[in-house]
């Protein structure tokens, strides 16, 4: 059998007295596609931050495609998409886009450069700074900026958070194209439904662990709001 | 190499856009001079000693202020975390903001040094050219240093903030050295035998710090 894509074993990390992940065990195949699920604080940015190396677990093992996370391979792999931007104001999004193609040997690089700007609506915008973008532009130019390196394993912390409708559909119809081309996607967020258009398998974690990892075709989104979710909307409300 | 390049264009490139650090070195220097031209009342004889100093404050405070901004904007958007996310050395990301710090700060001071000059009524002389390898060796220090300190000071949490206070200290005998050489320039007499050695600590200072650095980004870029 081929090597997962991801394969998480008895992960934790505690930040001082704070404990973020308790003995995570986790594989995921290539192709994948993972919704994480959970309520804030519940641990997902953090998992997710393990996986690409940027944090290391406390204690327990990380590996994709076999081999360390802070692999130049691994990381030639890889894309992150988070709340931080990783752009530069001061750029146009072409400026940007070049960077970081360089910065990722990207070969070819003026023609990805134009799919990608294509794919995220932003070609007419590419000569402006970035700093002049709305929030939802720098954050489709954040997606371009990380499919630009044609990476097998995409990391996507919340993505649809300040796009508007039509970009939320831009973006699952790029995700979808991604699938398609056999992309590892993981992706966190607090919208089941669109988990649930997206990604064949989700988890759930709670209180540090994955409490649930089952199937989206085998479950009723709301079933699951209603078990993890509702209590805490409730507290919040009152 | 073309990594380093790549950043090194990059941050060129904001630079002359924003001109905002240049900008703000020079008036801050400016202003270093005025008050110590017009605030001390002291003979030209005393202010020929302390010129050289004052001329390495200015370059060291705008210095600071170039390596804050330099950061500053690779903080911004989690950049600096994104630079760890790269396929590439640590090494190269160090080299990229290394010589793109001092280009900056090279062509800050060559801008401020004829203000300085005036300032002081200072004899233009052949001599002076001796003030470029000691300019080029104290400056090369002061960033080679500061460099990976600042990126110390932005990546890290609070804790570890003092550890960049703590090893600034390290960067002081380059300045001194430094200023003790301007000043053996400045003075106008002959040059005395102690100074290309001096010369030649700076610049082995230099390859040191250099090299630890380089050799250790790797390690900051990490949380
Ligand atoms: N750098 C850090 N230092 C200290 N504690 C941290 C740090 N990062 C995360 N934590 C803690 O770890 C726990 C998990 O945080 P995490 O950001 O992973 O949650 P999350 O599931 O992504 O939440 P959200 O839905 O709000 O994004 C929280 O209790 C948080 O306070
Ligand atoms: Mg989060």
């Amino acid at each position: 059998m081929a090597v997962p894509a991801l394969h998480l074993e008895k992960v934790s990390k505690d930040f001082g007295r704070i404990i973020a992940l308790r003995n995570i065990d986790l594989k995921v195949e290539p192709g994948e596609f993972l919704s994480i699920l959970g309520r804030n604080g519940a641990g997902k940015t953090t998992l997710l931050n393990i996986i690409s190396g940027v944090s290391r677990p406390s204690s327990g093992s990380v590996q994709l495609f076999g081999t360390d996370p802070g692999d130049r391979e691994n990381k030639a792999k890889l894309a992150v998409i988070s709340h931080e931007m990783f752009l530069y104001g001061n750029l146009t999004a072409l400026e940007n886009l070049e960077y970081y193609g360089r910065m990722y040997s990207v070969n070819d690089l003026e023609q990805r450069i134009k799919t990608v700007l294509h794919e995220v609506e932003l070609t007419h915008r590419r000569f402006d700074l970035v700093a002049a973008f709305s929030r939802g532009m720098t954050q489709r130019l954040t997606i371009a900026r990380a499919i630009l390196h044609q990476p097998s394993l995409l990391l996507l912390d919340e993505p649809f958070t300040g796009l508007d409708q039509q970009a939320i559909g831009m973006l699952i119809d790029l995700l979808k194209s991604q699938k398609e081309l056999g992309r590892t996607i993981l992706l966190t967020t607090h919208d089941l439904h669109t988990a649930k258009v997206l990604s064949e398998r989700y988890i759930i974690l709670e209180k540090h662990q994955i409490m649930q990892d089952g199937l989206m075709t085998e479950t009723n989104p709301d079933e699951i709001r209603k078990k993890y979710f509702s209590p805490l909307e409730k507290a919040e409300m009152s | 190499m073309r990594t380093a390049f790549s950043i090194l264009q990059k941050d060129l490139r904001m630079e002359f856009r924003s001109k905002e650090s240049i900008l703000a070195m020079w008036i801050f220097s400016l202003l270093i001079f005025v008050i110590f031209n017009f605030t001390f009342e002291v003979s030209r004889l005393v202010m020929l000693e302390i010129a050289p100093g004052l001329l390495w404050v200015a370059f060291i405070f705008s210095g600071m202020f170039g390596l804050n901004h330099s950061f500053a904007v690779e903080k911004e958007d989690g950049n600096l975390r994104s630079m760890a996310l790269m396929p590439v050395d640590g090494g190269q990301i160090y080299l990229g903001k290394f010589l793109s710090v001092t280009i900056i700060m090279l062509m800050f001071e060559f801008l401020i040094f004829p203000i300085f000059i005036i300032f002081y009524d200072l004899q233009l002389s052949f001599q002076m050219f001796l003030l470029i390898p000691v300019i080029l060796a104290g400056t090369i220090g002061f960033t080679s240093l500061g460099t990976i300190l600042s990126a110390v000071a932005v990546h890290t949490r609070n804790q570890q903030i003092l550890l960049s206070l703590l090893l600034w200290p390290l960067v002081s005998p380059i300045i001194i050295w430094s200023v003790n050489l301007t000043g053996m320039v400045l003075g106008g007499g002959e040059i005395g035998a102690v100074f290309f050695p001096l010369l030649i600590r700076v610049a082995a200072f230099d390859v040191i710090f250099f090299t630890i650095a380089y050799m250790l980004f790797d390690f900051i870029l990490e949380d």
